[in-house]
């Protein structure tokens, strides 16, 4: 693929809003995963999330996530110095799952009570597309918009289809990330499948007893690097590869061998002509369940040898996002080869002798990486790899 | 100019679809997925079928869809809602996530390719297939399953005319069309059944849910300067009309304004049958089967603003 800059980050996190608190939190280790207090958990054994605290800038017609993403892709167009007259042929691509399903359950949870209350206005944008027509509409980006729903890679498959518009010379500029607010359907189905852990989550640990979920948005603002460099643009980092595959094996599981995510890893490298050992670091997906963080060690092991980078997952410290988390941890990785600092893995005490990697522990490495993977991956087999250049 | 794109399958099958159970593998696979999948996945093996194309890794999965699995999803709800915790069902949570229909595809036909479900109101199939079109055409892609599927669920369709959402016909339904590489399609002795031409997506302004008020379409042009024709070429119209009277004349108005002067019959396959994301695959091949030396334009456009146009080309063009 075409090599793309990254030139506008924007994030709100279980750290709050703003890439330098995403970024504040993640480099000093901190969790930001706590009891939750936006839904109902009595009865559930796992009661913790990392919501976004405080409130949510943004009108209140609006759904929790519309207002996440608004505020975040909002930072990133800022940051990237994206104008007005710029906007107009710029893309937005959203990876989302849940929507404004958190004010429809609400209504619907009321209804099945006897509640006679009329539909309230944000149900009208319950639906995942919702955020690209509130974001386009009101940031003022009219070139394509679409929202891609990969299950919990929805948010680094966005990146992916920005770079394609970009490097095919359909658009000059792309915005993409992705957002999820908590929702309740969220919260009891990984309940239901037995896969959270009452205690904040351990990725890689030989004691992890499963995922915690989270909410937030972050979007990135994509860019021909001569566009960039003619306008003067800051560049954080290049895309220059990414791989996009399915397992085509189970709805829920993924391949036990991994097959399907190193063959994502794979391709891209090989659409970037990178050679493996140029990888010096790998922001995991890092669920901390039992088999993917195993699957997923292998699937590296396999592509990039034992201990052959530097492994990490920001999952430990902002729980597992759903759709925004390929985004918040593409950020996170674009942060870690800028700022020579790759993010740990908190609260891995004791590591997995069954992950082969340094998934450097509770405190921050300072380390110099010319090349990062973000891995993501979803139900249905979904994998995402994207790669990361330093910039030059 | 890139890689020519061939259609050579379509699979579209409803409600009143008699054999959709006949595309399904064993009563077994019945059982595990929910209606809206076994629809998905009938219509995936019965394209792949129509085009002579064995299932195989590389191939890609692009699906539209409205609403996703809604109809699951409030089961899943209801099951916490009449039981608490203990009525929560593990195997109808994934079916919560709007990529399921194209995951269960994707499981049913072997497809290890790219996988992408696009989400949209009212253009979402005709989106997946333009998406679709475009990664063939810059050669990520070889061949590909593209379409969408919807079943409105009664509650979600209550509750958005009770918020006050226009009156639309909609339906349950899934469509795919292959899309494959003109050289590959030939090299294995394929029919083609068209080509798709040019396909772009844009937005045009417009506030969410509402209609805009520009006829200004950059979607239709871009589709054009694609395919390297101009708006005399376009002899027939295939639109998204479904019942929505403001936004059927906006769309309307987009494609005469990008066509004038000629001033084309527009006809819509959501009528009077009702809209599902399926249909996208329904109107291309349609628009490619009924040939003729002009191309066809597929459209839609949504409230909001989103829009797709797509040209095609019947087999008679597409040989030279």
């Amino acid at each position: 693929m075409k090599p793309v800059a990254i030139t506008g980050l924007g994030v709100v996190s279980p750290f709050g809003a703003g890439v330098k608190a995403f970024w504040e939190g993640l480099s000093s280790g901190v969790c930001a995963i706590r009891p939750i207090t936006l839904i109902d958990t009595e009865g559930f054994r796992c009661r913790i999330a990392a919501e976004v605290p405080g409130p949510i800038a943004g009108s209140a017609r609006r759904s929790r996530a519309d207002r996440l993403a608004l505020a975040a892709a909002r930072e990133a167009l800022d940051d990237a110095g994206v104008d007005r007259g710029d906007r107009e042929d710029a893309a937005v691509i959203v990876g989302a799952v849940g929507g404004g399903m958190l004010e429809a359950e609400a209504w619907h949870w009321r209804r099945m009570r006897g509640s006679t209350e009329p539909v309230p206005r944000p149900l009208a944008s319950s639906f995942p597309s919702a955020h690209a027509d509130v974001i386009g509409s009101t940031l003022g980006l009219t070139g394509p918009r679409e929202t891609v729903v990969t299950a919990c890679s929805s948010g680094a498959a966005s990146l992916a289809m920005a770079a394609d518009l970009v490097g095919d010379g359909v658009v000059p500029v792309a915005l993409a990330g992705g957002v999820d607010a908590l929702t309740r359907i969220c919260f009891m189905g990984f309940n239901a499948l037995r896969l959270l852990d009452a205690a904040p989550c351990r990725p890689f640990d030989r004691d992890r007893r499963g995922m915690s979920i989270g909410e937030g948005a972050a979007f990135v603002v994509l860019e021909d690097p001569a566009r960039a460099r003619a306008r003067g643009a800051r560049v954080y980092a290049e895309l220059v590869g990414y791989g996009m595959t399915g397992d085509a094996f189970h709805v829920t599981s993924p391949h036990p061998e991994g097959e399907g995510m190193a063959r994502a890893m794979r391709i891209a490298l090989q659409g970037a002509g990178v050679a493996a050992a140029s990888v010096g670091y790998a922001n995991a997906h890092g669920t901390a369940t039992a088999q993917n963080d195993r699957i997923e060690a292998r699937a590296m092991r396999d592509v990039f040898g034992e201990g052959g980078l530097l492994v990490s997952s920001t999952k430990s410290m902002i729980g597992h996002t759903m759709a925004a988390a390929g985004t918040l941890e593409a950020v996170a990785t674009v942060l870690a080869v800028s700022s020579e600092l790759v993010p740990p893995t908190a609260q891995l005490e004791t590591p997995d002798p069954e992950i082969p990697f340094d998934c450097v522990p509770r405190v921050a490495r300072e380390a110099t990486v010319e090349f990062a993977i973000s891995n993501s991956f979803g139900f249905g087999g979904q994998n995402v790899t994207l790669l990361f250049k330093r910039a030059a | 100019m890139g890689q020519r794109v061939a259609i050579t399958g379509v699979g579209v099958v409803d409600e009143r679809t008699p054999d959709v159970a006949t595309w399904l593998a064993d009563e077994s696979e019945a059982r595990r997925l929910s209606r809206i999948c076994q629809l998905t996945v009938a219509a995936g093996r019965r394209a792949l079928a129509d085009a002579g194309l064995d299932a195989h890794g590389g191939l890609a999965v692009m699906v539209g869809t409205e609403f996703g699995d809604m109809v699951s999803t409030i089961s899943f709800v209801d099951g916490y809602l009449g039981r608490g915790p203990g009525g929560l069902s593990a195997l109808l949570f994934p079916h919560t996530v709007m990529n399921t229909m194209a995951a269960t595809t994707a499981i049913a036909v072997s497809a290890k390719g790219l996988s992408l479900t696009l989400s949209a109101l009212t253009v979402a199939g005709e989106l997946a297939i333009a998406r679709a079109a475009s990664a063939i055409r810059a050669g990520r892609v070889g061949a590909c399953l593209a379409g969408g599927a919807d079943e409105p669920a009664p509650l979600v369709m209550s509750a958005l005319r009770e918020a006050g959402a226009a009156p639309e016909l909609r339906a349950a339904g899934a469509g795919f069309v292959v899309l494959e590489t003109f050289d590959g399609a030939r090299e294995r002795g394929a029919r083609i059944l068209g080509e798709i031409a040019g396909a772009a997506w844009r937005a045009v302004p417009a506030r969410p849910h509402r209609i805009g008020s520009t006829a200004s379409s950059r979607a239709i042009a871009a589709a054009l300067t694609e395919a390297g024709a101009s708006a005399a070429e376009v002899g027939r119209v295939y639109t998204s009309a479904n019942g929505d009277g403001p936004r059927e004349e906006w769309e309307r108005a987009l494609v005469d304004a990008a066509l004038a002067p000629h001033r084309l019959t527009h006809r819509s396959l959501s009528v009077p049958t009702g809209r599902h994301s399926g249909l996208a695959a329904h109107s291309v091949a349609t628009a490619a089967s009924e040939g003729g030396d002009k191309l066809a334009l597929v459209h839609a456009v949504a409230r909001g603003g989103n829009q797709v146009a797509i040209l095609v080309r019947g087999p008679d063009g597409s040989d030279s």
